[in-house]
């Protein structure tokens, strides 16, 4: 009876001793900050990205490729060159997309926009590592720290199609190298980010 | 008894019992004091409307339920670079700062516009709402290629980042159908050149935004407007440097012109008092004579009382207007003074010697007033009654009260020397001179413009004229619209009413000049035909083969085979209808709460159109009858409609009056070449006044008229008073009398003409011209032309 006790006593302290006990450090924060300070000193990004599109309403995977430049504060310029070629600029508010099929080219406005809003906000805050704005929208969990992986998920309703959101940051920290869009219905689509130069002089009429 | 012998029995009645005369006649003014306390007095311009029933009252009442006519506007301008980033923020740091009582509610933009809910809904709504025209334009472009064209644009967008956000739309409507819903959107676009950003009003330029405001404060009321102005200024004051904000209503052209008269007030009011303290001392001379100038201003409470005993609300226009009219019964208790006071003779021979011309002067003003109560307008037949009671009251405190209250007989003028002959030398030339003073009037005269626009009696100012200007430049003529009301007893009928109405608009007017709810919400039984036609059409060989292509293209795309079966299974089941409820659930509640417009016993659809006469010749006689359940309600036309009224009743009502002033005339001197000579003040100063304002290029406006009937009034007591002197062989206080009598009127009336505001000025125009015409005309003229054989 006394062992039964003591064993007792023994499996409650051990459950509530972790409350106690000092909390131990969040090894995420440390991660976000370091991330954050190398890429504050990014002004530009240029790339190749591919991009596979795991969705159930083709047969296959989509495999398409394309080139992707920043330049800090807001300009991207997203552009597909196989198999189609379509694209756009942003450019602060307001940008251009086209399609080289049909030839059109048209402006748009973010705040009219809702879905380049989205698209663009997501790229952005990716590509600049602004933790705090991606913090407001998604609980963020460290899945590996060399190189960094992140899974974003989302907090609010905002993110409409996201489940989740998973990011690898380059072996130096200072860009995005692997972004994976997971939606609700279990399709999802891989962007991988390749011969990334940073900081280089990006064209002007490039935006 | 004759007048006479009742106003000197009744002088020498109260001649010993003064005490009690002056006593029972300030109770009466006290009296009527206290109770214009209780009297409620109306601001609303309906006072000034027919009230028969016509169309012009209905256009009114269907006016008020304009969405955006009565509401505030406020512009917000970025000044510079910097201020265009700034504007939807602007919009909702003004919106949060203007706050209730004065500011009720506050409209930046139509919200989210449907948000996530809209597209979808739009796709699976078209069914019910495709036209036959629509559905075969639709099918035509769904052939092989077309097909494949959608197919492969589906296939980019899924490939591209939108595709994130758009796959479940292409897997429900592959072919993009909304936007054939979208395109429909564009008819319910109240503000024709308006985007939206982030859900607020955004000018096309991207350099203003809109707010719309309702506020409790009436239109007509200077204060409140003046309280509201205020506020906006100090609200405005949040905005950044680099936002301009304007305030477009009704409330800044009753402050300003409210302004302006108040600033015509001081300088109208100090001339007129300058020019009535020289007509005193010249004139007058005895403290006693401020009596004189007392006797219009006692009637003032008892003549609004009587009106509010007659009629439940009071015009305030009306009251304020009948005030300045009283004005004239001055006159009778100016006769009276200088009878008293210069024409010698027992006092209670004089009052009834004097009787006579004024009590006849004052019964033709009356019997001129009284055709007023006939009107068709609520606020003349109020008019009339106020001078009725005013006038009465005016003339029996001028021969019972005031005889008491001036002295007499200290300079007696003696009796009447013999009239300037019509042979004479100077009666040739006063004639000569009068004949071609007429003839030159005439002449000009038939020139003379009528100018019956409302607007041109209220003064715009250039700074809000401008911003009318700007507003219209930047974001449409959404203010300037016609209203097209179809009407119904239900909502069906309405909606039915409502198709045919743009069906015929459609056939004449471009897609963005029609505003209307028929493209999104079509009656039950037009639905009902749109979806038959187009499950037909899905069924029918031509829909199959569009699937074939559609399965078809997919597969060679590499989309699976089950990629838009969420699209397949829609066409195999029954389309939603469309109603007000589905409407509201997309997120157009606001939309519909604006164009759909229910009461007891009617429900009309609203449809907004350019205000031009092709839309109403397009319409014809079933916009102005209500035929087919139509109503067509045009501010211009309105504007024009109520105008003519107010010019045809006035018009009316001189004419009908200048026939029982010279009936009373035919009664009161029963000879024809009297009865003219009396009327030669009107007939000149009516010549002359149209011939002057036709040689100065003056429109000839509704206040003129309304000043007109003064200025017959006025100058038809000269013409009796002058012939009642030579006939009788009265003393030459009569023309002083005369003289004092005008020279009032024009310092009181005719100072109007230094006013700034329209109106005002326009009164003051016509009584500067018709009563200085007819002081001479009578003075002068009618001695010239008397016969003495006719005494």
């Amino acid at each position: 009876m006394r062992r039964l006790t003591a064993a007792t006593l023994m499996f409650l302290c051990a459950l509530v001793a972790p409350a106690w006990a000092e909390k131990a450090p969040d090894p995420l924060e440390p991660v976000l900050v370091r991330i954050e300070n190398l890429a504050s000193g990014v002004r530009t990004l240029e790339s190749d990205f591919v991009q596979e599109k795991h969705l159930a309403v083709f047969q296959e995977v989509l495999l398409s490729k394309g080139r992707f430049y920043y330049a800090r504060e807001n300009r991207l310029r997203w552009e597909l060159l196989t198999p189609v070629q379509s694209g756009f600029v942003l450019n602060g508010q307001s940008g251009r997309r086209w399609h080289s099929r049909t030839g059109d080219s048209e402006s748009f406005d973010l705040n009219s926009d809702p879905v380049m809003k989205i698209v663009a906000g997501q790229l952005l805050a990716w590509t600049r590592a602004d933790f705090p704005a991606l913090g407001r929208e998604y609980r963020i969990v460290l899945l590996a720290e060399s190189p960094v992986k992140l899974r974003l998920e989302p907090t609010t309703a905002a993110a409409g199609f996201i489940d989740y959101l998973q990011i690898v940051f380059s072996s130096d920290g200072r860009h995005v190298q692997v972004v994976e869009i997971h939606e609700k219905d279990g399709d999802f689509t891989r962007i991988r980010f390749e011969n990334t130069q940073v900081n280089t002089t990006l064209a002007k009429d490039l935006f | 008894m004759d007048v006479k012998g009742i106003f000197a029995t009744t002088y020498r009645f109260f001649s010993g019992r003064r005490r009690l005369l002056f006593a029972a006649t300030l109770l009466l003014l006290l009296a009527s004091v206290l109770a214009f306390q209780g009297v409620h007095m109306e601001e609303d311009i309906a006072a000034m409307l027919p009230d028969d029933g016509s169309s012009t009252s209905v256009d009114f009442q269907l006016l008020q339920r304009a969405p955006l006519l009565r509401k505030i506007v406020i512009d917000l301008e970025a000044l510079d670079e910097t201020g265009r980033g700034l504007l939807t923020e602007s919009a909702d740091r003004l919106s949060s700062a203007l706050s209730p009582p004065l500011f009720s509610r506050v409209v930046t933009g139509p919200g989210p516009l449907g948000g996530e809910n809209l597209l979808p809904w739009l796709s699976e709504a078209l069914p019910s709402l495709l036209t036959a025209e629509e559905l075969e334009k639709l099918s035509s472009g769904l052939d092989e290629s077309g097909v494949g064209e959608r197919l492969a644009e589906s296939y980019r967008q899924l490939l591209s980042p939108e595709g994130w956000a758009l796959k479940g739309m292409i897997r429900s409507d592959p072919f993009a159908f909304y936007r054939l819903g979208l395109e429909k959107m564009r008819h319910v676009n109240v503000i024709s050149k308006v985007r939206l950003e982030n859900g607020h009003f955004l000018s096309a330029d991207g350099l203003h935004s809109l707010l719309i405001v309702e506020t409790p404060v009436s239109i007509t009321d200077s204060e409140g407007a003046e309280a509201l102005l205020a506020e906006f200024a100090t609200a405005a004051k949040s905005l950044p440097p680099s936002i301009g904000a304007t305030l477009i209503s009704g409330h800044r052209y009753t402050l300003a012109n409210a302004r302006a008269i108040k600033k015509d007030l001081v300088v109208i009011l100090s001339a007129s008092t300058l020019a009535l303290i020289a007509l005193f001392f010249i004139y007058l001379r005895h403290w006693r004579a401020v009596f004189v100038f007392v006797v219009p201003f006692s009637v003032l409470c008892l003549a609004a009382v009587a009106v509010s005993l007659v009629y439940p609300s009071v015009s305030a226009v009306t009251i304020g207007f009948g005030a300045v009219l009283l004005g004239i019964s001055v006159d009778y208790a100016l006769h009276v003074y200088f009878s008293l006071r210069h024409g010698g003779g027992e006092p209670d021979q004089v009052v009834g010697e004097v009787a006579r011309p004024v009590v006849f002067g004052g019964l033709t003003t009356v019997a001129a007033f009284a055709v007023l109560l006939f009107s068709d307008l609520p606020g003349q037949r109020q008019l009339a009654v106020f001078a009725i009671v005013g006038l009465t009251v005016s003339l029996l405190l001028s021969l019972v009260v005031l005889p008491h209250l001036v002295p007499s007989g200290v300079a007696g003028e003696g009796r009447l020397a013999e009239p300037a002959s019509s042979g004479g030398k100077r009666g040739r030339l006063i004639l000569l001179c009068w004949g071609a003073l007429l003839l030159l009037s005439l002449w000009q005269g038939s020139g003379l413009r009528f100018n019956g626009d409302l607007r041109t009696l209220s003064l715009v100012p250039p700074e809000l004229a401008a911003a009318e200007a700007q507003l219209k430049e930047t974001w449409g003529d959404f203010r300037g619209k016609a209203l097209i009301f179809a009407e119904g007893e239900d909502l069906q009928s309405a909606l039915a009413a409502n198709d045919r109405l743009f069906v015929r608009l459609s056939s004449a007017l471009p897609a963005g000049e029609i505003v209307s709810l028929a493209p999104l919400l079509p009656s039950a039984a037009t639905q009902g035909e749109n979806r038959w036609r187009w499950m037909a059409y899905w069924q029918s060989e031509a829909g199959q083969g569009v699937i074939a292509h559609l399965q078809e293209k997919a597969a060679a795309l590499g989309f699976s085979p089950d990629a838009f079966a969420p699209f397949l299974q829609r066409l195999k089941e029954s389309p939603p209808p469309v109603t007000v409820e589905t409407l509201e659930a997309a997120g157009l509640g606001e939309l519909v709460g604006a164009l759909v417009l229910r009461d007891e016993k009617t429900v009309r659809i609203l449809s907004l159109v350019p205000d031009t006469a092709e839309v109403a010749r397009l319409l014809g006689e079933a916009g102005e009858n209500g035929e087919n359940g139509w109503r067509l309600v045009s501010q211009s036309r309105f504007r024009q409609e109520v105008g003519r009224a107010i010019a045809r009743d006035f018009f009316r009502f001189i004419l009908l009056a200048s026939l029982a002033v010279t009936l009373l005339l035919v009664w009161l001197f029963r000879h024809p070449g009297k009865v003219l000579l009396a009327l030669v003040p009107v007939g000149t100063g009516l010549a002359a006044m149209f011939g002057a304002m036709a040689a100065l290029g003056l429109d000839f406006t509704l206040f003129n008229v309304v000043a007109t009937v003064l200025v017959i009034g006025l100058s038809v007591d000269y013409g009796i008073f002058m012939v009642c002197k030579l006939t009788q062989g009265m003393d030459r206080s009569v023309d002083r009398a005369v003289l004092v009598s005008g020279l009032t009127t024009l310092a009181g009336f005719g100072a109007l003409v230094l006013a700034r505001h329209p109106a005002l000025h326009s009164i003051g125009v016509t009584v500067l011209l018709g009563i200085g015409a007819a002081i001479p005309a009578a003075l002068l003229v009618i001695p010239a032309l008397y016969r003495r054989e006719w005494r």
